[in-house]
């Protein structure tokens, strides 16, 4: 069974986690919330690096291409010398190519977020579950606690 | 970082801004609705009688619309400022304004974007301006300026959405717990179930970073490509190198000058003294006398590259817009714009709400007189004497332009009894 430690104030809740993890908790077991980011938790639990910087580089560089080809690609079906330009103008198509290089790339970024965080989170949805304003230390199995919390 | 009983407060007196509104409010969501309804009417008018109810003919074949949309989309970039490039740099004062700003943002955007559609006349014919495969096998024009306006545009819209709904998703979250039954669970959708766990935390602010990082070019390209409308033609007054950074201090300056103007009442009337102290107004005062400056300079580049240059045609245009039929507009518009920011120099007066207040607005009168005279002047005194002729906007496109104002701040009061008007998760972190 889940037990679940509330804690007020954020120095006591990082002294009890870091406790409970030295005391042989097993971080896969500790769910954390906090009600801001806290990098000490990411330290603390060992977190790996997000995986998001792949999306954003991903996004961007498909936007880049993407943009440049479309103008350009689009230029040669219908080739129309306008303004006596060539019909592949590059300084105009690059910047095509750099708009949809940072539209491209947040959408993609928002995307990586939505499935790296795993939002929406539909359980949470059904439960009813709350962003509380404390910082909370659910241990899934029962571990005892080394100190009582406040 | 602060204890619970702190944080409960700031989530009570936030959400205070979201409770049942008062006359005072409902009157101004009225008056607001009106004007924007009045601008619709005469907009449906123009659809149904023809583009010959606006005063825009030749020579001026751009006039208060273009205006407009240059006016709106300045307006808009002041949100990115505050919220993206501030945060790049950790600027503390950010969290008293970015919210407001990023929402002023989207619908700054939302108002200019109508503009082109106004303007075109026919306006069912508005996706013609996107790429898409069609019967008539033709493309649109990608050495056009005017196309790259629309995916500058447009990106601007999207980018700012997503980055707005981002840095609500944990807000949206509070709001779901704090609003019991039905309105409560619209809250929790729209957080999509956010719950705060180390996970979600640990990517949210990556994303948050990468979108203030992909926001941040925008500030300085969206106002560089609308500039490019002008300066890629040769038209007198037009065709000039400085137009975007110009452009772009101008959009900064009439940005920091609105968000001036919805914060201060704001501030007063939600009771948000605690949240937006005066030090943190001073800072965007700041900011509205530094673009204040560049924007000074670029008057006197302007005019010095002008009479420098020894092109008949552009010392003209230059004598005309400072001597010539709308100079009265000009020397508003450098007074408004150059001149009467710099008061700014005195710390007392940057301190003083009420000065501040009425100094934002002027900058806005400025500001928008600013896209007039560049829009207008330069048209109405082209190349060939044979073609000069005025321009004096339609009593159809003084109510438009009103109806956008009536748009934009009913959007805005909309917001403010809907949405968080400050990021209550960040307040938490300060």
């Amino acid at each position: 069974m889940a037990q679940q430690l509330f804690f007020d104030d954020q120095q006591t809740f990082l002294q009890q986690l870091e406790q409970l993890l030295k005391n042989g908790t097993p971080s896969e077991q500790l769910d954390v919330r906090t009600p801001y980011h806290l990098s000490e938790v990411d330290s603390l639990l060992g977190q790996p690096p997000s995986k998001l910087p792949l999306f954003a580089l991903g996004g961007a560089l498909a936007g880049f291409g993407g943009g440049f080809l479309l103008a350009a690609l689009t230029s040669l079906d219908w080739p129309v010398i306008t303004g006596g330009k060539p019909i592949v103008a590059v300084p105009a198509f690059l910047l095509i190519g750099y708009l949809m290089t940072i539209l491209i790339g947040s959408l993609a970024s928002f995307a990586g977020f939505l499935i790296l965080a795993r939002l929406p989170q539909v359980d949470a949805l059904l439960k009813e579950q709350d962003f509380d304003s404390r910082f909370i230390i659910t241990i899934a199995n029962e571990v005892a606690p080394c100190t009582t919390p406040n | 970082m602060q204890n619970t009983s702190s944080t409960e407060q700031i989530e009570q007196d936030v959400l205070a801004a979201m409770s049942r509104p008062s006359r005072c409010y409902l009157a101004c969501i009225f008056f607001a609705g009106l004007v924007f309804l009045g601008g619709m009417a005469l907009w449906s008018r123009q659809i149904a009688l023809g583009m010959g109810v606006a005063g825009i003919s030749h020579p001026v074949g751009w006039g208060v619309y273009i205006t407009d949309f240059v006016f709106w989309v300045g307006i808009a970039h002041s949100g990115t400022l505050i919220s993206a490039v501030l945060y790049i740099f950790r600027a503390r004062f950010r969290t008293s304004f970015n919210r407001a700003a990023e929402a002023m943002t989207i619908f700054a955007l939302m108002v200019a974007g109508l503009f082109p559609l106004i303007h075109l006349g026919r306006v069912w014919l508005a996706y013609f301006l996107f790429p898409y495969p069609n019967q008539r096998q033709l493309w649109v024009n990608f050495r056009s300026p005017l196309v790259w306006d629309v995916f500058a545009v447009s990106t601007y819209m999207l980018v700012s959405l997503v980055f707005f709904f981002v840095g609500l998703v944990p807000d949206l979250a509070i709001v779901a717990r704090r609003r019991p039954g039905f309105v409560g669970k619209i809250y929790r959708i729209a957080s999509l179930g956010w719950v705060g766990n180390s996970q979600q935390w640990r990517h949210y602010t990556k994303l948050y970073f990468f979108l203030a990082a992909f926001a941040t070019p925008l500030v300085a390209s969206v106002h560089s490509i609308v500039s490019w409308d002008f300066a890629v033609s040769i038209v007198p007054g037009w065709h000039t190198t400085i137009f975007a950074p110009y452009f772009v201090a101008g959009a900064i300056l009439s940005g920091t000058a609105m968000v001036i103007t919805l914060v201060i009442p704001m501030r007063r009337l939600l009771r948000l003294e605690t949240y937006i102290p005066i030090s943190h107004i001073e800072s965007i005062a700041k900011i509205l006398l530094l673009t204040s400056l560049i924007v000074g300079f670029a008057y006197v580049v302007e005019q010095g590259l002008a009479f420098y240059s020894g092109n008949l045609y552009e010392m003209e245009q230059f004598r005309f817009r400072a001597l010539g039929d709308y100079r009265l507009l000009f020397w508003i518009m450098v007074s408004c714009n150059a001149i009467l920011p710099l008061t700014l120099f005195v710390g007392r007066l940057r301190r003083n709400l009420a000065y501040l207040f009425i100094l934002s607005l002027l900058v806005n009168v400025g500001m928008w007189l600013e896209r007039f005279v560049i829009v207008v002047t330069s048209l109405a005194r082209d190349f060939d004497p044979y073609a000069w002729g005025n321009y004096t906007p339609s009593l159809t496109e003084i109510g438009i332009t009103a109806g956008s104002f009536g748009l934009f701040f009913l959007l805005f009061l909309l917001f403010i009894k809907i949405l968080p008007v400050l990021s209550i998760t960040e307040l938490k972190e300060r």
